[in-house]
Protein backbone atom coordinates (compact mmCIF):
# COMPACT_ATOMS: atom_id res chain seq x y z
CA UNK A 1 0.00 0.00 0.00
CA UNK A 2 2.44 2.58 0.78
CA UNK A 3 5.04 1.66 -1.44
CA UNK A 4 2.82 1.70 -4.74
CA UNK A 5 2.56 5.87 -4.26
CA UNK A 6 6.00 6.29 -1.60
CA UNK A 7 2.41 7.98 1.03
CA UNK A 8 1.11 6.85 3.75
CA UNK A 9 2.42 6.43 7.27
CA UNK A 10 4.43 3.43 7.74
CA UNK A 11 6.24 3.51 11.14
CA UNK A 12 3.07 4.50 12.80
CA UNK A 13 1.08 1.54 10.98
CA UNK A 14 3.18 -1.31 12.15
CA UNK A 15 3.59 0.33 15.36
CA UNK A 16 -0.08 0.17 15.87
CA UNK A 17 -0.81 -3.20 14.29
CA UNK A 18 -1.35 -5.30 16.41
CA UNK A 19 -3.48 -2.36 18.20
CA UNK A 20 -5.69 -2.34 15.23
CA UNK A 21 -5.79 -6.23 15.06
CA UNK A 22 -6.81 -6.77 18.71
CA UNK A 23 -9.98 -3.92 18.08
CA UNK A 24 -11.09 -5.24 14.55
CA UNK A 25 -10.61 -9.09 14.80
CA UNK A 26 -11.60 -9.69 18.25
CA UNK A 27 -12.55 -6.94 20.16
CA UNK A 28 -15.35 -4.80 17.44
CA UNK A 29 -18.71 -5.65 17.25
CA UNK A 30 -20.05 -4.64 13.91
CA UNK A 31 -21.54 -6.59 11.20
CA UNK A 32 -19.50 -6.06 7.87
CA UNK A 33 -23.09 -6.45 5.64
CA UNK A 34 -24.53 -3.77 7.90
CA UNK A 35 -22.09 -1.10 8.78
CA UNK A 36 -24.65 1.05 9.77
CA UNK A 37 -26.10 -1.20 12.40
CA UNK A 38 -27.37 1.06 14.88
CA UNK A 39 -26.12 -1.24 17.84
CA UNK A 40 -22.44 -1.41 16.63
CA UNK A 41 -19.64 -0.55 18.62
CA UNK A 42 -18.19 3.02 17.10
CA UNK A 43 -14.42 3.20 16.71
CA UNK A 44 -12.89 6.72 15.60
CA UNK A 45 -9.46 7.14 15.06
CA UNK A 46 -8.66 10.56 15.68
CA UNK A 47 -5.36 10.36 14.34
CA UNK A 48 -6.65 10.31 10.80
CA UNK A 49 -3.67 9.74 8.90
CA UNK A 50 -2.67 6.50 10.56
CA UNK A 51 -4.78 4.69 7.61
CA UNK A 52 -2.37 2.21 5.90
CA UNK A 53 -2.89 -0.09 8.94
CA UNK A 54 -6.50 1.53 9.60
CA UNK A 55 -7.91 0.23 5.98
CA UNK A 56 -6.18 -2.84 6.02
CA UNK A 57 -7.56 -3.96 9.59
CA UNK A 58 -10.64 -3.00 7.91
CA UNK A 59 -10.20 -4.88 4.93
CA UNK A 60 -9.23 -8.03 6.84
CA UNK A 61 -12.25 -7.74 8.96
CA UNK A 62 -14.48 -7.12 5.85
CA UNK A 63 -15.90 -4.00 6.39
CA UNK A 64 -14.13 -2.60 2.97
CA UNK A 65 -13.15 -4.90 -0.17
CA UNK A 66 -9.94 -6.00 -0.02
CA UNK A 67 -9.45 -4.57 -3.66
CA UNK A 68 -9.93 -1.19 -2.49
CA UNK A 69 -6.52 -0.66 -1.15
CA UNK A 70 -5.49 -1.34 -4.22
CA UNK A 71 -6.52 2.77 -4.51
CA UNK A 72 -4.65 3.76 -1.66
CA UNK A 73 -3.83 7.39 -2.10
CA UNK A 74 -4.80 7.81 -5.64
CA UNK A 75 -6.22 10.83 -7.36
CA UNK A 76 -10.07 10.09 -7.01
CA UNK A 77 -9.41 7.28 -4.68
CA UNK A 78 -11.77 7.53 -1.34
CA UNK A 79 -9.07 6.02 0.47
CA UNK A 80 -7.31 9.23 1.20
CA UNK A 81 -4.22 9.56 3.38
CA UNK A 82 -6.91 11.46 6.19
CA UNK A 83 -9.74 8.77 6.25
CA UNK A 84 -12.74 11.00 5.75
CA UNK A 85 -16.54 9.74 5.33
CA UNK A 86 -15.82 9.63 1.31
CA UNK A 87 -15.02 6.29 2.72
CA UNK A 88 -18.45 5.10 3.72
CA UNK A 89 -20.25 4.64 7.03
CA UNK A 90 -17.26 2.54 8.16
CA UNK A 91 -15.34 5.71 8.50
CA UNK A 92 -17.00 7.20 11.83
CA UNK A 93 -16.29 10.76 11.42
CA UNK A 94 -13.47 12.77 9.56
CA UNK A 95 -10.99 13.56 12.28
CA UNK A 96 -7.63 14.27 11.05
CA UNK A 97 -8.08 17.95 12.23
CA UNK A 98 -5.90 16.47 15.85
CA UNK A 99 -8.01 16.57 18.89
CA UNK A 100 -11.48 16.11 17.51
CA UNK A 101 -12.00 12.47 17.64
CA UNK A 102 -12.61 12.06 21.63
CA UNK A 103 -15.26 14.51 21.50
CA UNK A 104 -16.74 12.69 18.72
CA UNK A 105 -16.60 9.79 21.18
CA UNK A 106 -18.08 11.41 24.25
CA UNK A 107 -20.96 12.51 22.09
CA UNK A 108 -21.62 8.91 21.19
CA UNK A 109 -21.34 7.44 24.22
CA UNK A 110 -23.90 10.09 25.84
CA UNK A 111 -26.19 9.23 22.69
CA UNK A 112 -25.46 5.49 23.31
CA UNK A 113 -26.20 5.91 26.69
CA UNK A 114 -29.09 7.48 26.80
CA UNK A 115 -30.79 5.54 24.12
CA UNK A 116 -30.64 2.18 26.27
CA UNK A 117 -27.98 0.85 23.70
CA UNK A 118 -24.86 -1.68 24.83
CA UNK A 119 -22.83 -0.14 21.92
CA UNK A 120 -19.39 0.82 23.00
CA UNK A 121 -17.38 3.65 21.84
CA UNK A 122 -13.56 3.29 21.34
CA UNK A 123 -10.96 6.19 20.19
CA UNK A 124 -7.31 5.94 19.18
CA UNK A 125 -5.49 8.99 19.64
CA UNK A 126 -2.45 9.38 19.28
CA UNK A 127 0.45 10.22 21.92
CA UNK A 128 1.70 13.81 20.36
CA UNK A 129 -2.02 14.62 19.79
CA UNK A 130 -2.46 14.56 23.51
CA UNK A 131 -0.51 18.23 23.14
CA UNK A 132 -4.35 20.05 22.34
CA UNK A 133 -6.09 21.54 24.61
CA UNK A 134 -9.19 20.06 23.08
CA UNK A 135 -8.42 16.71 24.04
CA UNK A 136 -8.53 17.74 28.05
CA UNK A 137 -11.78 18.80 27.70
CA UNK A 138 -12.98 15.99 26.44
CA UNK A 139 -11.28 14.11 28.97
CA UNK A 140 -12.80 15.99 31.72
CA UNK A 141 -16.18 15.61 30.22
CA UNK A 142 -16.32 11.86 29.65
CA UNK A 143 -15.18 11.64 33.26
CA UNK A 144 -18.11 14.32 34.81
CA UNK A 145 -20.68 12.58 32.68
CA UNK A 146 -19.41 8.76 34.05
CA UNK A 147 -19.18 7.30 30.24
CA UNK A 148 -17.69 3.87 31.33
CA UNK A 149 -19.15 3.09 27.44
CA UNK A 150 -16.24 4.96 26.35
CA UNK A 151 -12.55 3.25 25.93
CA UNK A 152 -9.73 5.96 24.77
CA UNK A 153 -6.75 4.35 23.52
CA UNK A 154 -3.63 6.28 23.21
CA UNK A 155 -1.15 5.06 20.63
CA UNK A 156 2.02 6.05 22.55
CA UNK A 157 4.94 5.60 20.16
CA UNK A 158 6.79 8.61 21.44
CA UNK A 159 6.72 10.08 18.26
CA UNK A 160 5.60 13.63 16.54
CA UNK A 161 6.43 15.48 13.14
CA UNK A 162 9.14 17.13 15.01
CA UNK A 163 10.03 14.50 16.98
CA UNK A 164 10.44 12.63 20.07
CA UNK A 165 6.83 14.07 22.05
CA UNK A 166 8.53 14.53 24.99
CA UNK A 167 11.19 16.74 23.76
CA UNK A 168 8.91 18.45 21.67
CA UNK A 169 6.76 19.14 24.57
CA UNK A 170 6.51 16.37 27.26
CA UNK A 171 3.65 14.63 28.18
CA UNK A 172 4.77 12.40 31.51
CA UNK A 173 3.62 11.92 33.59
CA UNK A 174 1.06 10.65 31.01
CA UNK A 175 -0.73 8.06 33.20
CA UNK A 176 -0.83 10.38 36.22
CA UNK A 177 -2.72 12.87 34.00
CA UNK A 178 -5.48 10.31 32.93
CA UNK A 179 -6.12 9.38 36.70
CA UNK A 180 -6.53 12.79 37.98
CA UNK A 181 -8.94 13.65 35.27
CA UNK A 182 -11.12 10.47 36.85
CA UNK A 183 -10.23 7.92 34.58
CA UNK A 184 -9.62 4.40 34.93
CA UNK A 185 -5.96 4.07 33.36
CA UNK A 186 -4.38 0.55 32.37
CA UNK A 187 -0.68 0.69 30.63
CA UNK A 188 0.03 -2.24 28.83
CA UNK A 189 2.28 -3.14 25.69
CA UNK A 190 0.79 -2.46 22.73
CA UNK A 191 2.20 -4.55 20.63
CA UNK A 192 1.18 -7.34 22.51
CA UNK A 193 -1.61 -9.41 21.92
CA UNK A 194 -2.74 -10.80 24.85
CA UNK A 195 -2.31 -7.56 26.98
CA UNK A 196 -4.49 -5.53 24.38
CA UNK A 197 -7.26 -8.00 24.32
CA UNK A 198 -6.96 -8.54 28.32
CA UNK A 199 -7.06 -4.49 28.59
CA UNK A 200 -10.42 -4.40 26.24
CA UNK A 201 -11.85 -6.97 28.21
CA UNK A 202 -11.10 -5.01 31.45
CA UNK A 203 -12.22 -1.91 30.02
CA UNK A 204 -15.64 -3.01 29.21
CA UNK A 205 -16.26 -4.05 32.62
CA UNK A 206 -15.47 -0.94 34.84
CA UNK A 207 -18.53 0.89 36.10
CA UNK A 208 -19.14 4.71 36.26
CA UNK A 209 -15.57 6.06 34.58
CA UNK A 210 -14.15 5.92 31.25
CA UNK A 211 -11.32 3.73 30.57
CA UNK A 212 -8.02 4.99 28.94
CA UNK A 213 -5.65 2.35 27.79
CA UNK A 214 -2.10 3.81 27.33
CA UNK A 215 -0.85 1.00 24.72
CA UNK A 216 3.18 1.24 24.83
CA UNK A 217 3.81 0.58 20.91
CA UNK A 218 7.29 0.21 18.80
CA UNK A 219 7.49 2.41 15.55
CA UNK A 220 7.81 0.04 12.72
CA UNK A 221 7.16 -3.01 14.53
CA UNK A 222 7.79 -6.26 13.26
CA UNK A 223 10.44 -5.50 10.79
CA UNK A 224 14.42 -5.24 11.87
CA UNK A 225 15.13 -2.54 9.91
CA UNK A 226 12.58 -0.32 10.04
CA UNK A 227 11.72 -1.00 13.92
CA UNK A 228 12.44 1.79 16.34
CA UNK A 229 13.40 4.31 13.99
CA UNK A 230 11.06 7.58 14.86
CA UNK A 231 9.96 9.24 11.54
CA UNK A 232 6.73 10.71 11.00
CA UNK A 233 7.09 10.70 7.33
CA UNK A 234 9.21 7.37 6.27
CA UNK A 235 9.43 6.68 2.76
CA UNK A 236 9.77 2.75 1.38
CA UNK A 237 10.99 2.06 -1.24
CA UNK A 238 9.12 -1.32 -3.40
CA UNK A 239 12.58 -3.63 -2.62
CA UNK A 240 11.77 -2.82 0.77
CA UNK A 241 8.77 -3.28 0.87
CA UNK A 242 9.02 -6.45 -0.37
CA UNK A 243 11.56 -7.28 1.68
CA UNK A 244 9.51 -6.12 4.97
CA UNK A 245 6.89 -8.24 3.85
CA UNK A 246 8.91 -11.17 3.26
CA UNK A 247 9.71 -10.92 7.10
CA UNK A 248 6.19 -10.57 7.84
CA UNK A 249 5.03 -13.85 6.29
CA UNK A 250 3.17 -12.07 3.55
CA UNK A 251 3.79 -13.00 -0.18
CA UNK A 252 4.58 -9.40 -1.58
CA UNK B 1 -29.94 40.53 43.47
CA UNK B 2 -30.48 39.90 40.23
CA UNK B 3 -27.68 41.53 38.71
CA UNK B 4 -27.84 42.09 34.54
CA UNK B 5 -25.35 42.87 32.55
CA UNK B 6 -26.48 44.19 29.15
CA UNK B 7 -29.13 41.61 29.30
CA UNK B 8 -26.93 39.08 30.60
CA UNK B 9 -28.50 38.05 33.49
CA UNK B 10 -26.70 36.31 36.68
CA UNK B 11 -26.66 32.22 35.77
CA UNK B 12 -26.50 31.75 39.84
CA UNK B 13 -30.11 33.17 39.70
CA UNK B 14 -30.98 29.92 38.64
CA UNK B 15 -34.45 29.23 36.22
CA UNK B 16 -36.80 29.38 38.81
CA UNK B 17 -38.99 31.81 36.85
CA UNK B 18 -40.62 30.98 33.55
CA UNK B 19 -39.92 31.80 30.28
CA UNK B 20 -42.26 34.49 27.95
CA UNK B 21 -43.82 32.36 25.59
CA UNK B 22 -41.86 33.78 22.49
CA UNK B 23 -38.50 33.52 24.17
CA UNK B 24 -35.99 31.22 22.40
CA UNK B 25 -36.31 28.58 26.18
CA UNK B 26 -39.92 28.30 25.33
CA UNK B 27 -39.82 27.36 21.96
CA UNK B 28 -36.90 24.92 22.62
CA UNK B 29 -39.09 23.41 25.22
CA UNK B 30 -42.03 22.78 23.45
CA UNK B 31 -40.10 21.95 20.52
CA UNK B 32 -38.70 18.84 22.56
CA UNK B 33 -41.75 17.88 24.08
CA UNK B 34 -42.63 17.11 20.52
CA UNK B 35 -39.44 15.14 19.16
CA UNK B 36 -38.17 13.02 21.75
CA UNK B 37 -34.62 13.24 19.46
CA UNK B 38 -33.94 16.76 20.69
CA UNK B 39 -30.99 17.14 22.87
CA UNK B 40 -29.72 20.30 24.66
CA UNK B 41 -26.18 20.66 24.98
CA UNK B 42 -25.25 24.21 27.16
CA UNK B 43 -21.25 25.24 28.09
CA UNK B 44 -21.85 27.18 31.50
CA UNK B 45 -24.43 29.91 30.50
CA UNK B 46 -27.89 27.96 30.75
CA UNK B 47 -29.79 31.06 32.25
CA UNK B 48 -28.18 33.31 29.18
CA UNK B 49 -29.28 31.32 26.74
CA UNK B 50 -33.02 30.15 28.10
CA UNK B 51 -31.84 26.55 28.32
CA UNK B 52 -32.67 26.08 32.01
CA UNK B 53 -36.10 25.66 31.48
CA UNK B 54 -35.83 22.74 29.73
CA UNK B 55 -32.55 21.67 31.69
CA UNK B 56 -35.36 21.73 34.79
CA UNK B 57 -38.34 19.79 33.20
CA UNK B 58 -36.10 17.43 31.08
CA UNK B 59 -33.02 17.25 32.95
CA UNK B 60 -32.11 13.88 31.14
CA UNK B 61 -32.10 15.12 27.70
CA UNK B 62 -29.66 18.07 28.91
CA UNK B 63 -25.60 17.68 28.67
CA UNK B 64 -23.72 20.15 30.57
CA UNK B 65 -20.34 20.62 29.44
CA UNK B 66 -18.77 23.06 31.59
CA UNK B 67 -16.81 25.68 29.42
CA UNK B 68 -15.41 24.63 27.13
CA UNK B 69 -17.33 24.85 23.81
CA UNK B 70 -14.67 23.18 21.22
CA UNK B 71 -15.61 20.09 22.91
CA UNK B 72 -19.21 20.53 22.67
CA UNK B 73 -19.63 21.18 19.09
CA UNK B 74 -17.78 17.41 19.02
CA UNK B 75 -19.77 16.14 21.42
CA UNK B 76 -22.89 17.60 19.38
CA UNK B 77 -22.01 15.88 15.99
CA UNK B 78 -21.64 12.88 18.23
CA UNK B 79 -24.55 12.69 19.17
CA UNK B 80 -26.32 13.98 15.97
CA UNK B 81 -24.49 10.76 14.53
CA UNK B 82 -26.08 8.60 16.87
CA UNK B 83 -29.86 9.74 15.80
CA UNK B 84 -30.08 12.33 18.25
CA UNK B 85 -30.76 16.68 17.23
CA UNK B 86 -28.66 18.44 19.20
CA UNK B 87 -29.26 22.13 19.97
CA UNK B 88 -25.73 23.73 21.31
CA UNK B 89 -25.40 26.98 22.93
CA UNK B 90 -23.32 29.47 23.82
CA UNK B 91 -22.61 33.32 22.67
CA UNK B 92 -22.23 33.99 18.77
CA UNK B 93 -18.46 33.94 19.37
CA UNK B 94 -18.24 31.11 21.12
CA UNK B 95 -20.10 28.92 18.80
CA UNK B 96 -18.69 30.42 15.66
CA UNK B 97 -15.03 32.21 16.06
CA UNK B 98 -13.26 30.67 18.71
CA UNK B 99 -14.86 26.74 17.96
CA UNK B 100 -14.61 27.21 13.81
CA UNK B 101 -12.74 24.31 13.09
CA UNK B 102 -14.60 22.24 15.07
CA UNK B 103 -17.45 23.33 13.20
CA UNK B 104 -16.23 23.15 9.92
CA UNK B 105 -15.01 19.30 10.08
CA UNK B 106 -17.42 17.93 12.51
CA UNK B 107 -20.52 19.68 11.48
CA UNK B 108 -20.51 21.24 8.09
CA UNK B 109 -18.53 18.90 6.37
CA UNK B 110 -20.22 15.52 7.69
CA UNK B 111 -24.17 17.45 7.67
CA UNK B 112 -24.63 16.83 10.83
CA UNK B 113 -27.42 17.31 12.40
CA UNK B 114 -26.65 19.56 14.51
CA UNK B 115 -28.24 23.29 15.67
CA UNK B 116 -25.83 25.56 16.84
CA UNK B 117 -27.39 28.91 18.42
CA UNK B 118 -25.81 31.53 19.40
CA UNK B 119 -26.48 34.20 21.57
CA UNK B 120 -25.88 38.36 21.76
CA UNK B 121 -25.28 39.21 17.82
CA UNK B 122 -22.70 41.89 16.86
CA UNK B 123 -22.49 44.99 18.83
CA UNK B 124 -25.58 44.10 21.50
CA UNK B 125 -23.22 43.90 24.89
CA UNK B 126 -21.88 46.09 27.22
CA UNK B 127 -19.44 43.11 27.81
CA UNK B 128 -17.34 44.47 25.40
CA UNK B 129 -15.19 43.29 22.19
CA UNK B 130 -14.28 39.86 23.37
CA UNK B 131 -18.09 39.27 23.24
CA UNK B 132 -19.28 40.99 19.83
CA UNK B 133 -19.64 39.04 17.38
CA UNK B 134 -19.20 40.97 14.48
CA UNK B 135 -18.12 38.31 11.79
CA UNK B 136 -19.70 35.05 13.01
CA UNK B 137 -22.23 35.54 9.60
CA UNK B 138 -19.06 36.14 7.19
CA UNK B 139 -17.63 32.86 9.36
CA UNK B 140 -20.52 30.56 9.21
CA UNK B 141 -21.79 32.28 5.31
CA UNK B 142 -18.64 30.57 4.19
CA UNK B 143 -19.01 27.01 5.55
CA UNK B 144 -20.32 24.58 2.74
CA UNK B 145 -23.48 22.86 3.54
CA UNK B 146 -24.37 25.52 6.89
CA UNK B 147 -27.77 27.59 6.99
CA UNK B 148 -27.46 30.84 8.56
CA UNK B 149 -30.82 31.66 10.21
CA UNK B 150 -31.13 35.50 12.16
CA UNK B 151 -35.22 35.83 13.10
CA UNK B 152 -36.13 39.42 13.31
CA UNK B 153 -37.34 39.46 16.85
CA UNK B 154 -39.22 37.46 20.12
CA UNK B 155 -41.87 37.41 17.35
CA UNK B 156 -40.31 35.44 14.80
CA UNK B 157 -38.48 33.00 17.52
CA UNK B 158 -40.91 30.28 17.34
CA UNK B 159 -40.54 29.87 13.89
CA UNK B 160 -36.93 30.22 13.56
CA UNK B 161 -36.39 27.53 15.98
CA UNK B 162 -38.95 25.28 13.63
CA UNK B 163 -37.73 26.20 10.83
CA UNK B 164 -33.95 25.00 11.82
CA UNK B 165 -35.70 21.78 13.89
CA UNK B 166 -37.71 20.62 10.27
CA UNK B 167 -34.19 21.08 7.87
CA UNK B 168 -31.94 18.63 7.87
CA UNK B 169 -28.42 19.59 8.21
CA UNK B 170 -26.61 22.14 10.06
CA UNK B 171 -28.36 25.36 10.77
CA UNK B 172 -26.57 28.42 12.86
CA UNK B 173 -29.65 30.32 14.71
CA UNK B 174 -28.11 33.59 16.04
CA UNK B 175 -30.49 35.18 18.37
CA UNK B 176 -30.66 38.27 20.80
CA UNK B 177 -30.76 37.80 24.65
CA UNK B 178 -34.14 38.25 25.64
CA UNK B 179 -33.42 41.51 27.40
CA UNK B 180 -37.20 42.53 28.49
CA UNK B 181 -40.41 41.11 28.20
CA UNK B 182 -41.61 40.27 24.01
CA UNK B 183 -44.09 42.60 22.71
CA UNK B 184 -46.86 40.75 23.26
CA UNK B 185 -49.77 42.62 20.52
CA UNK B 186 -47.46 41.90 17.82
CA UNK B 187 -48.46 38.79 15.34
CA UNK B 188 -46.14 35.69 15.67
CA UNK B 189 -44.40 35.34 12.38
CA UNK B 190 -43.73 32.47 9.84
CA UNK B 191 -40.17 31.38 9.10
CA UNK B 192 -39.26 30.45 5.57
CA UNK B 193 -35.61 29.37 5.31
CA UNK B 194 -34.70 30.89 2.15
CA UNK B 195 -37.52 33.09 1.62
CA UNK B 196 -36.93 36.72 2.52
CA UNK B 197 -39.93 38.57 4.24
CA UNK B 198 -41.41 42.01 2.48
CA UNK B 199 -42.18 43.33 5.47
CA UNK B 200 -43.89 46.30 3.59
CA UNK B 201 -43.61 47.85 -0.04
CA UNK B 202 -42.15 50.95 -1.02
CA UNK B 203 -41.34 52.04 -4.77
CA UNK B 204 -38.03 54.18 -4.34
CA UNK B 205 -35.46 52.33 -2.40
CA UNK B 206 -34.94 48.65 -0.85
CA UNK B 207 -33.61 48.49 2.43
CA UNK B 208 -32.80 44.66 3.07
CA UNK B 209 -32.17 43.97 7.10
CA UNK B 210 -31.62 40.80 9.52
CA UNK B 211 -32.19 40.78 13.16
CA UNK B 212 -32.48 43.52 14.95
CA UNK B 213 -32.13 45.98 12.00
CA UNK B 214 -35.15 45.06 10.48
CA UNK B 215 -36.82 47.12 13.56
CA UNK B 216 -34.24 50.27 12.97
CA UNK B 217 -34.90 49.97 8.84
CA UNK B 218 -38.48 50.44 9.16
CA UNK B 219 -38.00 53.26 11.50
CA UNK B 220 -36.04 54.68 8.60
CA UNK B 221 -38.83 54.14 6.56
CA UNK B 222 -40.44 56.65 8.13
CA UNK B 223 -37.77 58.62 8.56
CA UNK B 224 -37.08 58.80 4.61
CA UNK B 225 -40.78 59.50 4.08
CA UNK B 226 -40.48 62.95 5.10
CA UNK B 227 -38.08 63.68 2.09
CA UNK B 228 -40.94 61.93 -0.03
CA UNK B 229 -38.80 58.01 -0.22
CA UNK B 230 -40.75 55.30 -0.20
CA UNK B 231 -39.02 52.23 0.89
CA UNK B 232 -39.49 48.43 0.58
CA UNK B 233 -38.54 46.73 3.54
CA UNK B 234 -37.46 43.36 3.90
CA UNK B 235 -36.80 41.11 6.38
CA UNK B 236 -33.66 38.72 5.76
CA UNK B 237 -34.25 36.32 7.99
CA UNK B 238 -31.79 33.43 6.25
CA UNK B 239 -28.51 34.80 5.79
CA UNK B 240 -27.67 31.41 3.95
CA UNK B 241 -28.85 30.57 1.66
CA UNK B 242 -29.62 34.08 -0.15
CA UNK B 243 -32.75 34.45 -1.48
CA UNK B 244 -31.44 35.72 -4.59
CA UNK B 245 -35.49 35.41 -6.50
CA UNK B 246 -36.60 37.98 -4.01
CA UNK B 247 -33.28 40.29 -4.47
CA UNK B 248 -33.61 39.84 -8.64
CA UNK B 249 -37.21 41.10 -8.23
CA UNK B 250 -36.57 44.20 -5.72
CA UNK B 251 -32.90 45.38 -7.98
CA UNK B 252 -35.18 45.58 -11.12
CA UNK B 253 -38.12 47.21 -9.26
CA UNK B 254 -35.94 49.99 -7.16
CA UNK B 255 -33.55 52.29 -7.78
CA UNK B 256 -31.31 51.47 -5.32
CA UNK B 257 -31.02 48.67 -2.34
CA UNK B 258 -29.63 49.23 1.29
CA UNK B 259 -28.59 46.57 3.49
CA UNK B 260 -28.59 46.89 7.36
CA UNK B 261 -27.08 44.28 9.59
CA UNK B 262 -25.78 43.76 13.29
CA UNK B 263 -22.32 42.85 11.60
CA UNK B 264 -19.65 43.99 9.59
CA UNK B 265 -20.20 44.91 6.45
CA UNK B 266 -17.19 41.93 4.95
CA UNK B 267 -18.38 39.15 4.22
CA UNK B 268 -22.34 39.54 5.76
CA UNK B 269 -25.42 40.41 4.67
CA UNK B 270 -24.37 43.23 2.60
CA UNK B 271 -21.23 41.27 1.03
CA UNK B 272 -23.46 38.65 0.45
CA UNK B 273 -25.95 40.93 -1.47
CA UNK B 274 -23.24 42.88 -3.24
CA UNK B 275 -21.79 39.29 -5.08
CA UNK B 276 -24.85 38.50 -6.02
CA UNK B 277 -25.60 42.08 -7.40
CA UNK B 278 -22.36 42.41 -9.32
CA UNK B 279 -21.86 38.68 -10.36
CA UNK B 280 -25.50 39.13 -11.94
CA UNK B 281 -24.91 42.95 -13.32
CA UNK B 282 -28.02 44.21 -11.85
CA UNK B 283 -27.51 47.79 -12.25
CA UNK B 284 -29.07 49.02 -8.76
CA UNK B 285 -27.28 51.85 -6.54
CA UNK B 286 -26.18 50.37 -3.18
CA UNK B 287 -25.07 51.22 0.37
CA UNK B 288 -24.33 48.99 2.85
CA UNK B 289 -24.92 50.04 6.53
CA UNK B 290 -22.98 47.75 9.29
CA UNK B 291 -19.88 47.60 11.59
CA UNK B 292 -17.12 49.27 9.08
CA UNK B 293 -14.43 46.64 9.26
CA UNK B 294 -13.47 47.84 13.09
CA UNK B 295 -13.61 46.56 16.90
CA UNK B 296 -15.96 48.18 18.99
CA UNK B 297 -16.56 48.25 22.78
CA UNK B 298 -19.04 47.65 25.67
CA UNK B 299 -21.58 49.90 25.87
CA UNK B 300 -25.46 49.95 25.66
CA UNK B 301 -27.20 49.21 22.80
CA UNK B 302 -28.70 52.46 21.54
CA UNK B 303 -25.25 54.30 22.17
CA UNK B 304 -22.95 51.65 20.61
CA UNK B 305 -25.30 51.32 17.94
CA UNK B 306 -25.19 55.31 16.94
CA UNK B 307 -21.61 55.32 17.55
CA UNK B 308 -21.53 52.36 14.87
CA UNK B 309 -23.64 54.11 12.69
CA UNK B 310 -25.79 51.19 12.86
CA UNK B 311 -29.51 52.87 13.70
CA UNK B 312 -32.26 54.26 12.14
CA UNK B 313 -30.46 57.68 11.54
CA UNK B 314 -27.85 56.17 9.58
CA UNK B 315 -29.77 53.58 7.40
CA UNK B 316 -31.65 56.45 6.63
CA UNK B 317 -28.83 58.79 5.52
CA UNK B 318 -27.30 55.80 3.43
CA UNK B 319 -30.99 55.55 1.81
CA UNK B 320 -31.12 59.25 0.75
CA UNK B 321 -27.40 59.79 -0.19
CA UNK B 322 -28.07 56.81 -2.40
CA UNK B 323 -30.91 57.44 -4.43
CA UNK B 324 -30.16 61.02 -4.80
CA UNK B 325 -26.09 59.86 -6.25
CA UNK B 326 -25.95 60.43 -9.88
Amino acid sequence: MVARQGLGYLQQGLGAADLFAALYMSELRVRPDDPRWPDRDRLLLSTAHNTAVFYAAMAARGLIPAAALETYTQDGSPFEINASERVGPQVEATCGSLAQGLSVGVGMALSLRRQAKSARVYVILGDGELQEGQVWEAGLSAAGHRLDNLCLVIDRNYMQVDGHTDEVMRLEPLADKWVAFGWHVLSIDGNDLTQLTQALERARNIRDRPTCIIANTIPGKGVPFLEGRISHMAAISREEAQRALRILGESP
Amino acid sequence: MNQTIGGFTDSAQGGLQELPERAYGTALYRAAQADSRIVCLSADLARATETFLMRERMPERCFSLGIQEANMIGVASGMARCGDIPFAHSFCVFVTRRVYDQVAMQVAYPRTNVKIVGFIPGLTTQLGVSHQAIDDIALMRSLPNMTVVEPCGPEQVPAAVQAALAHEGPVYLRLSLASQAADTTRPLMTLDIGRGQVMVEGVDVAILATGMMVAQALQARDLIAQQGLSATVVNIHTLKPLDTQLLDRLARSHRAVVTAENHSTIGGLGAAVAEYLALRSLPVRFAMVGVRDTFAEGGSTPFLMKKYGLDAEHIAAAARTVCQAN
